[in-house]
């Protein structure tokens, strides 16, 4: 970040103490069970994890999106710095004031595009749409700046591509649709869940330099999950690593990467291959835990190689571990 | 000594209406024992349906493939059957290639009856002695699939494949469906395994990073052909094909350079491919010519080929 000014500073998004859980005929999942993150102004933050870690259930929770669902979010806030500075709890926001917030503040992009266009508009007609509801264009209007962001997320021929139905265009290019989508109304924050995960490397790579490219020049705030850390690597300035619905370490994305404060950061950067000359890879122990039965204490204990009796006895706090990084591991001193 | 495997121009159309799909086109390949293939390329390029080819699941429109010098178009559908133990195929989803109500035991005890004709307690310790060689105990044989994580299903799939004791081994994106922490375990079995057993694996991979840990040759497929094989290091330290080097620096980490060649555009329709050169609607190097016939595949080094007309490209 180049300013220093404080108010530039203020995170756009703040998540702070985020508990979310499924209530079920087989018991209760705590998918998220605690989670602070904090996003700024024209800054990415990474999201990373394996399955099942909550980086869904935590944009579904931002979002509001979990409503027809079991979820039941049991505490915290999700504050969002509006456009005049002040900060809201979305949270405790009234449905329809929230309806609002979706799209024109904060908008989100999935790992399916199938799944989140109607087959039965062309493709076009749902980028107006959103324009028209958050902004009261006319309907003439909204198709030109439809075809417009057509163009701006790359999809070549806009014009003739306006009127596409989703299933005749690729997967990479729904996804672009998507992004336009999610764009139309120029949010603050673009939360990416996984967006390229379905698409091929040469398609992921376009995708990728498109969202840095559109997240730099609107100066957006934006969340990017993944379970792939050498994406992280290429997208974000800040990251955030998860383990059974909990942050368990956040940090400027090359610092974290150069020098892991938890255990699990670091397993997980081992077992990705290092090429040839590396040797055998290294694979974490044991598997990734019940989310109806979470091990007690550090829930990555059962795995860790530093585990000892204190790391069962109770749930490590985040810590401080320097001005712009946090941890929970109550060993990462001896550890890192 | 002939190789195990080898392959012979093999082709594969689909009927696509009144058109015809060419999903493999025209490839050779040769995999000893104790080898691993590697085969990368991205989505359609035809690498599942090679893999298929290879084990004579489907029929191939042209070529010819040998296995331990058989001719498998020469055997008779009685013969193929019981030729069958020689090759197996170990699939991406672990989950949908178990059958959710077999026990693991009933799962591995089918293979050993009809290939290896074992019975009673020679069946029940040919059962546990494979769940041992992938690192399960024999405790697991009365368990459900459901009873088990990604990983461990996987391992029982390995299992399942090893049962006929075969020689060739085709994993079709072995890895691809568990999550990071527990690839590496299943690589780590598979390259034990290949290695401890003498197997000729052929290994279907998207990720490039897999494949240069465990292959010793490696081949790029584009649309149905190869774009490129060479040994292992040679074509990590020295790609030569400008499709080749796209896909490792397209690989997210992948080593930065002031200038990554990123392609533009989506591979065309398999229906209606590009003339010439396959390749050439997205490669920053095309020229004229390249539109005007099928590049050969010709050789740039030892043992390594490559399907393009240009040379010395700044790659
Ligand atoms: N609707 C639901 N009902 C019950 N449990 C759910 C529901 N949605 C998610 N969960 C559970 O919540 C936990 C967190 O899920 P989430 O989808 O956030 O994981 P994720 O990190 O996004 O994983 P992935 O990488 O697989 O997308 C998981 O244990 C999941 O099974
Ligand atoms: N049974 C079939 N009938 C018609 N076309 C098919 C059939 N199987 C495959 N194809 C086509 O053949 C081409 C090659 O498919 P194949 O599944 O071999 O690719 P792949 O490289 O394995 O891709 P992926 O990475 O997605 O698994 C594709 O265009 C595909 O649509
Ligand atoms: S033959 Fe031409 S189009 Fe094909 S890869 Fe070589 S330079 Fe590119
Ligand atoms: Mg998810
Ligand atoms: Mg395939």
């Amino acid at each position: 970040m180049l300013s220093t000014d404080l108010a530039e500073a203020a995170p756009t998004l703040r998540i702070d103490g985020l508990q979310t859980s499924f209530h079920t005929d087989s018991g209760i999942v705590r998918a998220v069970s605690d989670v602070s993150l904090a996003v700024r102004h024209g800054e990415t933050l990474a999201v990373v994890g394996e399955s099942g870690s909550g980086k869904s259930v935590t944009g579904l929770t931002v979002m509001r999106l979990l409503g027809r669902t079991a979820a039941r979010i049991e505490s915290g806030q999700v504050l969002l710095r509006g456009r005049d500075g002040r900060v809201v709890d979305l949270l405790a926001l009234p449905e329809r004031q929230m309806a609002k917030v979706r799209g024109r503040d904060v908008a989100m992009v999935f790992q399916d595009p199938m799944s989140s266009l109607n087959p039965v508009f062309p493709v076009g007609e749902q980028i107006a749409e959103t324009i028209r509801i958050h902004r009261g264009a006319s309907r003439a209007e909204a198709r030109r700046e439809a075809v417009a962001l057509l163009e701006q997320v790359g999809i070549s021929d806009p014009e003739s591509r306006v009127d596409a139905f989703p299933h005749q265009l690729s997967g990479g290019m729904r996804q672009r649709v998507m992004i336009a989508i999610a764009l139309a109304c120029d949010p603050l924050l673009l939360i990416a869940d996984e967006p390229t995960t379905a698409l091929d490397v040469t398609i992921q790579a376009q995708i990728v330099a498109l969202l840095r490219r559109l997240q730099l020049e609107r100066a957006m705030a934006m969340i990017f999950v993944t379970h792939d850390l050498k994406l992280v690597e290429e997208i974000a300035d800040q990251v955030a690593v998860m383990y059974a619905g909990q942050v368990v370490e956040q940090g400027p994305t090359a610092e974290v990467l150069a020098r892991p404060l938890h255990p699990y950061t670091k397993a997980l950067l081992d077992c990705v291959p290092h090429g040839r000359a590396a040797g055998r890879m290294r694979p974490i122990p044991g598997a990734l835990p019940n989310p109806l039965a979470p091990p007690q204490g550090c829930r990555f204990h059962p795995r860790c190689p530093h585990a000892m009796p204190a790391c069962v006895a109770a749930v490590p706090a985040l810590e401080q571990a320097a001005l712009d990084r946090v941890v929970r591991c109550i060993r990462w001193r001896e550890v890192a | 000594m002939t190789p195990l495997v080898q392959a012979e121009d093999l082709t594969k159309d689909f009927a696509n209406g009144s058109r015809a799909l060419r999903a493999v086109d025209a490839v050779s390949l040769e995999v000893g024992a104790g080898q691993v293939l590697g085969v990368v390329g991205e989505s359609g390029s035809g690498k599942s349906t090679l893999g298929r080819l290879l084990l004579r699941l489907l029929e191939p429109s042209a070529g010819i493939t040998r296995i331990d010098g058989q001719d498998l178009a020469a055997l008779r559908p009685r013969a193929l059957r019981r030729f069958r133990r020689n090759m197996q195929m170990v699939f991406q989803d672990p989950f949908a290639s178990l059958n959710a109500r077999m026990t693991v035991g009933d799962a591995l005890a089918e293979p050993l009856r009809l290939h290896r004709g074992l019975r009673g307690p020679a069946l029940k310790e040919a059962s546990g002695a494979l769940l041992e060689q992938v690192g399960l105990t024999r405790e697991h044989l009365h368990r459900y699939p459901r009873a088990f994580s990604g990983g461990q299903r996987q391992r029982v799939a390995i299992a399942r494949a090893l049962a006929s004791q075969p020689r060739f081994i085709v994993a079709d994106e072995p890895v691809s469906a568990l999550d990071v922490s527990i690839q590496a375990e299943v690589v780590n079995l598979l390259q034990d395994l290949q290695r401890s057993l003498g197997l000729a694996l052929l290994l279907i991979s998207h990720d490039l990073s897999i494949v240069e840990m465990v292959a010793d040759r490696v081949m790029v497929l584009y649309l149905g052909r190869v774009m490129e094989t060479a040994d292992t290091e040679a074509l990590f330290a020295r790609p030569s094909h400008p499709y080749t080097a796209a896909l490792m620096q397209a690989a997210p980490g992948a080593r930065r350079r002031e200038s990554r060649l990123v392609l533009s555009g989506e591979v065309p329709s398999p229906l209606d491919p590009p003339s010439g050169c396959v390749f050439r609607t997205r490669c920053p190097f095309a020229v004229a010519d390249c539109a005007a016939a099928r590049p050969v595949l010709r050789p740039v080094g030892p043992g390594h080929l490559k399907a393009c007309i240009r040379d010395g490209l700044p790659l």
